[in-house]
């Protein structure tokens, strides 16, 4: 069988994730927030406070915790000479080869929340499709930039 | 070279610009007319603007056409364009992917040709093409010469004389079938229905049926008969229009290049690069399945935003399927054609069934319980999706000859792609938690079609087989000694 790829994304990546879970949340908290408001204001049944809180508090662990976790435990990398390797998922897990010379061209991006704990995200694309690493540190994503299209020259036949 | 100083597009051109223009114009120009101002000054208004808008988008074309000039330079084509901003565009030969030559109503009156100039689609999105909408026959063979020196002698030596080859033509009777099982039919119904409901707020539909009512209460018989006339009729059109659009369709192979010309009122000719092949695609549509027969495509690398449909290439429209590879193969010899596939095993049938339940449950389940008894007929439904699931199981195939893999699978069309190895852009096998437990996983192999993707995903194949093929792809050292054990299910 082929050697599993077995680089990992740093765990500041976890922690960026969570946070991003968390101002992913900020919708449902206003929505069961609005929910129980109204339920106080106008009379409505005791149980809509419940539910709102149950339905509350279920999506925000799953955002915020156990998503980003199983994204973290469950992601690998591995960029080697020829190709790149990516393995993830949460629920169905995805292996995918990428060959060096199929590379067009490789991006790396930051957003705030990345940049707050020096991490990128590095995209690769190949002339039909694009792949990602969500989150690696700054410099090893340079680096892998500079590796890539350093390896991924252009190719002799087209495209 | 010739051509070197700029060429002045033939003046039809203008007035295509003119009409292209117009046409664009006519929706607002609708609005404008139907809506707009009533009674008093406002028609003298009206027809003023109308007359001014016209002569104005005249004058843009005529002035688009005096400022397109294209010539041949230093090995690009270079094009001129532009009435207020002036732009070029100068395009290497040698990155054209395709030339696309067709023959409109406007042209073939002076011999002329409108030539579309086809580029990778990724490197520029939508801007990457240029369409030369009326030259002679002359200039376009010029700039097609040049075109095949540069890709087949990049030095400059002198193109060999190219032989060419008919490899197909369509006979009449091939045409009549392509054009009755296109399908063709739907679009024309629903481009009918669309047509009639944005009409809908000038037309007094309602006022039209309830005069209808009475005659409709008279007779089932009648209502159905006048439906079943609107669809025979959306049909012979589609009919007609398909006639139209493949006849005369030929297939020829010059060197290096695949050339198709097609068409009874628009000609139309593409020729693609044999080097230029991402993939080839075999689809049995549900009409011309049961004959066995099906159509062939081919894949490149050109087309834009736009018109994505260009990088898709209909070769073979309509032949029977065990005469695919046996046309195909003296000219394509890299791609095996005709493979013996290994399926999906037994075990994935469950998967399959479970899979298209899921998809039609709400649709089954919603009329059981609130129409009854209308809703058990509903069950029909589930026995369709049950039946198409086993379809879909039964289909699912690849196959791996040397450098190619051929990956089958049904959405509603039966689909067969032939990928060579180093065009694929990338493989990607996923595995849930219950394919895992049943030995099973998915296979998904893209590679390029115009400025998208094009390839396919085969779910639930046996998970020993899906790693096989993931190391056959794999470039690594570590991984290359790969040896398949051929072993296929009948």
């Amino acid at each position: 069988m082929i050697t599993e790829p077995h680089k990992r994304i740093p765990a500041r990546g976890l922690l960026a994730w969570r946070i991003s879970g968390t101002i992913h949340s900020v919708f449902p908290f206003v929505l069961s927030g609005g929910a129980i408001a109204a339920a106080f204001l106008f009379n409505w049944p005791i149980w809509v406070i419940g539910a709102s809180l149950m339905f509350y508090s279920a999506y925000a662990y799953l955002v915020i915790m156990t998503f980003p976790s199983l994204r973290w435990k469950r992601w690998r990398y591995e960029v080697r000479e020829n190709e790149i390797e990516l393995k993830h998922g949460m629920f169905i897990i995805k292996r995918t080869l990428v060959p060096m010379i199929r590379v067009q061209h490789v991006d790396t991006r930051q957003g705030p929340i990345l940049r707050k704990y020096g991490l990128a995200t590095v995209t690769i694309s190949t002339a039909a499709t694009v792949h990602e690493i969500p989150a690696l540190d700054v410099g090893e994503a340079e680096e892998l930039r500079f590796f890539i299209s350093k390896l991924a020259r252009a190719a002799d036949d087209d495209v | 070279m010739m051509m070197s100083s700029p060429i002045r597009l033939h003046p039809i051109s203008a007035v295509a610009n003119f009409l292209k223009q117009l046409k664009e114009l006519l929706v607002p120009f609708i609005i404008f007319v139907v809506f707009g101002s009533r009674g008093g000054n406002g028609e003298i208004v009206q027809l003023v603007l109308s007359l001014g808008v016209i002569i104005a988008v005249f004058i843009i074309g005529v002035l688009t056409w005096w400022r397109f000039t294209y010539r041949l330079e230093e090995g690009e084509l270079r094009i001129e364009y532009g009435v207020l901003i002036r732009k070029k565009r100068y395009i290497p030969l040698e990155r054209i992917q395709s030339l696309d030559l067709s023959e409109g109503l406007l042209q073939r009156p002076f011999g002329l040709v409108k030539m579309k100039v086809e580029t990778a689609g990724s490197s520029g999105g939508g801007e990457a093409e240029a369409v030369l909408t009326a030259i002679s026959k002359k200039d376009a063979a010029i700039i097609q010469q040049a075109f095949s020196a540069a890709k087949n002698n990049p030095s400059g030596v002198e193109a060999t004389l190219q032989s060419r080859e008919v490899i197909y033509k369509i006979s009449p009777g091939e045409l009549l079938l392509l054009a009755s099982t296109s399908g063709g039919a739907g679009v024309v119904i629903s481009a009918v229905f669309a047509f009639v409901f944005q009409f809908e707020e000038i037309i007094p539909y309602e006022k039209v049926f309830a005069g209808l009512e009475g005659f409709m209460a008279n007779g089932i018989i009648f209502v159905s008969l006048l439906v079943f006339i609107v669809f025979l009729i959306a049909w012979l059109i589609a009919l007609v229009g398909s006639m139209l659009k493949y006849a005369n369709f030929t297939l020829v192979k010059s060197e290096k290049e695949l050339i198709v010309t097609r068409g009874m009122l628009e000609k139309r000719q593409m020729t693609i690069p044999l080097n230029r092949i991402q993939a080839i695609q075999i689809r049995e549509n549900l009409l011309r399945q049961p004959f066995g027969l099906a159509t062939v495509y081919i894949e490149s690398a050109g087309g834009s935003i736009e018109d994505n449909e260009s990088a898709r290439l209909m070769i073979l429209p309509i032949v029977k399927k065990t005469r695919i590879a046996g046309l195909l193969k003296p000219h394509l010899s890299h791609y095996e054609l005709q493979p013996g596939f290994f399926k999906a095993p037994k075990r994935a049938l469950n998967r399959y069934l479970w899979r298209g339940f899921l998809w039609v449950l709400p649709f089954v389940a919603a009329p059981l319980l609130f129409f009854r008894p209308w809703g058990y007929l509903s069950l029909v439904l589930l026995l369709l999706s049950l039946g198409w699931s086993y379809f879909k199981y039964r289909d699912a195939g690849w196959d791996i000859s040397s450098q190619q893999l051929a990956l089958r699978y049904r959405g509603i069309v039966r689909t067969t792609v032939f990928m060579k190895r180093n065009r694929i852009q990338s493989l990607t096998i996923s595995e849930g938690y219950f394919q895992k437990k049943r030995g099973l996983a998915t296979i998904e192999a893209v590679a390029m079609s115009g400025v998208g993707g094009t390839g396919g995903t085969v779910p639930d194949l046996d998970r020993k087989e899906v790693y096989a093929i993931y190391k056959w792809y794999s470039y690594s050292v570590l991984n290359s000694n790969h040896s398949l054990q051929r072993k296929k299910r009948p």
